[in-house]
């Protein structure tokens, strides 16, 4: 879709972000601390990191939902201000809307912007299609598993056409055979149609599976980014690669263990 | 861990291809419905036969014979069909009232602080307050006409069609809203695509509940005063010493009841499809 350029295009830009939670009973909680980040056009970027570190409000504050106490982001060398179609976002827990079957939750984006129903139902089935779900258009999300309603989660998002994919922990709430699939699912159709993507996730295979570039963040709050790590290998990756274990390596011995 | 685990679910296959053992039949559900229902009536037949309440508890058949009597017969104006439509007729206008203003106000509530911030407080006042409790003030003020009855039931039924849309959309997962948000969608957006469907169910269970205060409230109006319905029947059976009167009284009530909480869920699987069906108790 986009012509390659001679030179890499910066897509999503963070500058020494800040932000900082006040619980119950005026506590601060520093959750983000001195975040900058660069992420290529078509780049499929990483954050790597325990539970409780930050990356979800990280990407929260991307997509817009949150603002940083200092710093900014930017899109396209435009400041983010709020929420918008341009960024799409794939949740943790699937939300999707019980009462809409899978058509409706996928077309929704395309809806609200007011697009004619022939029109937003043609793009809609495409994406349902290109994430496995052909036949399951009529279904509710009840009907189906969790493999299943985050499929449409992403397909809801893709059919968006959002410049940039945001993913916070998408496989979290799904069983270890059925994640390595869809883990496997998620880098074809991102091969199909690349966008430029942000993934958190706090597994580590999953990151070196997907990752074109791992941002590791610090083990605790406030959240930092403690290393970088590209990797270099072609795809579809294959989890017992010398290489890829290499890099597991030495990812592990620089992430310290918490509780 | 593969294998073993294909091997439990062969296992699992096969005994439920063996043959019908008498421990089946024993506990299939149907037979054990009927068995409860009719070991019930057949307890309640020889409680009144033995007069275990002296003559104050008729037999079975002397009720069925007495509400099929009151169909033949003119009972203070009017048959049975009559006494039903009459309290039907109390609780469709108390409950339509009540839930035509109570569930808009609720919503309005839940998504409005300042209209919430308003109302809570006179709401909060009147919320602990029993439904029964307003049936003397209802009828000093409005004497013991239909008006009254009416009245209580609206009041009645109000607090939980209310609350229940209060809180259908108050327990909304937010991120349903940041979904809305991040697709590009407005506020208005997300009320329209998340709050109100959300709040189906609640609102729906809220309907059952009020449905079910509704008959409790048109009970105790009717037992103060009234000329017709089927609490009369048994204020009547009862001031008469007629047992199989109350008893069919209170039978009909529930029927009624139970036909009306029927409809409600009928249309509640006709407005929400997407609702699991957890709800088949």
């Amino acid at each position: 879709m986009n012509t390659p350029s001679s030179e890499p295009q910066l897509k999503i830009y963070c500058e020494d972000i800040n932000k900082t939670f006040i619980q119950k009973g005026h506590m601060e909680v520093p959750v983000i601390r001195n975040i900058s980040l660069e992420v290529e056009e078509n780049e499929f970027l990483v954050v790597l990191g325990p539970g409780q570190c930050g990356k979800s409000t990280l990407l929260r504050i991307i997509a817009g939902l949150e603002t940083p106490d200092t710093g900014y982001v930017a899109l396209d060398g435009f400041p983010v201000t709020g929420p918008g179609p341009d960024r799409g976002l794939v949740f943790q827990g699937y939300m999707l809307f019980a009462w809409n079957t899978v058509m409706g939750n996928v077309e929704m984006g395309l809806k609200l912007r007011g697009v004619p129903k022939q029109e937003r139902r043609a793009v809609a089935h495409h994406y349902i299609r290109l994430v496995g779900l052909e036949g399951f258009e009529n279904h509710y999300p009840h009907q189906l598993s969790g493999g299943m309603k985050q499929r449409v989660g992403i397909a809801r998002a893709y059919a968006n056409s959002p410049k940039v994919m945001l993913l916070d922990e998408p496989f979290g709430q799904l069983d270890a055979q059925t994640r390595m699939f869809m883990q496997h699912e998620t880098s074809r159709i991102w091969e199909h149609e690349k966008r430029t993507v942000i993934f958190v996730t706090n597994n580590i295979d999953e990151a070196l599976f997907l990752a074109d570039r791992i941002v590791l963040m610090e083990g605790k709050l406030p959240g930092r980014i403690k290393k970088e790590y590209i990797v270099n290998l072609p795809r579809p990756r294959d989890h017992e690669n010398p290489d890829l274990l290499e890099l597991r390596a030495l990812i592990t011995s620089e992430t310290e263990l918490v509780l | 861990m593969g294998g073993s685990s294909i091997a439990n679910e062969t296992v699992g296959v096969s005994s439920g291809r063996e043959g019908i053992t008498f421990y089946q039949i024993i506990t299939n559900t149907y037979l054990l419905y009927t068995v409860s229902l009719i070991s019930f009536f057949l307890v309640w037949d020889r409680v009144a036969a033995w007069q275990v309440f002296g003559d104050s508890l008729a037999r079975p058949h002397i009720v069925a014979l007495k509400l099929y009597d009151l169909t033949q017969i003119k009972f203070a104006g009017t048959n049975l069909g009559g006494h039903i439509w009459a309290s039907t007729q109390r609780v469709l206008i108390g409950f339509s009232l009540a839930s035509f203003f109570a569930v808009p106000l609720g919503l309005f509530m839940a998504l409005n602080r300042y209209a919430n911030a308003i109302v809570k407080p006179i709401f909060d006042l009147f919320k602990p307050m029993p439904p029964i409790a307003w049936v003397s003030i209802s009828i000093l003020w409005f004497g013991v006409g239909e008006f009254s009855k009416i009245f209580i039931i609206s009041i009645g039924t109000f607090v939980p069609c209310l609350l229940n849309s209060y809180n259908g959309i108050r327990l909304i997962e937010p991120e349903l809203y940041d979904v809305i948000k991040v697709l590009g969608g407005s506020r208005k957006d997300e009320v329209v695509q998340v709050s109100f469907p959300a709040s189906f169910p609640a609102i729906f269970a809220g309907l059952q509940i009020s449905l079910s205060v509704a008959w409790t409230c048109l009970l105790a109006a009717e037992l103060m005063n009234a000329r017709d319905g089927m609490g009369f029947l048994i204020k009547r059976g009862m001031d008469t010493h007629q047992p199989s009167l109350v008893l069919g009284g209170m039978i009909l009530i529930a029927l009624m009841a139970w036909l009306s909480s029927l409809l409600i869920s009928l249309m509640e699987r006709k407005l929400c499809p997407w609702k699991r069906s957890i709800d088949n108790l």
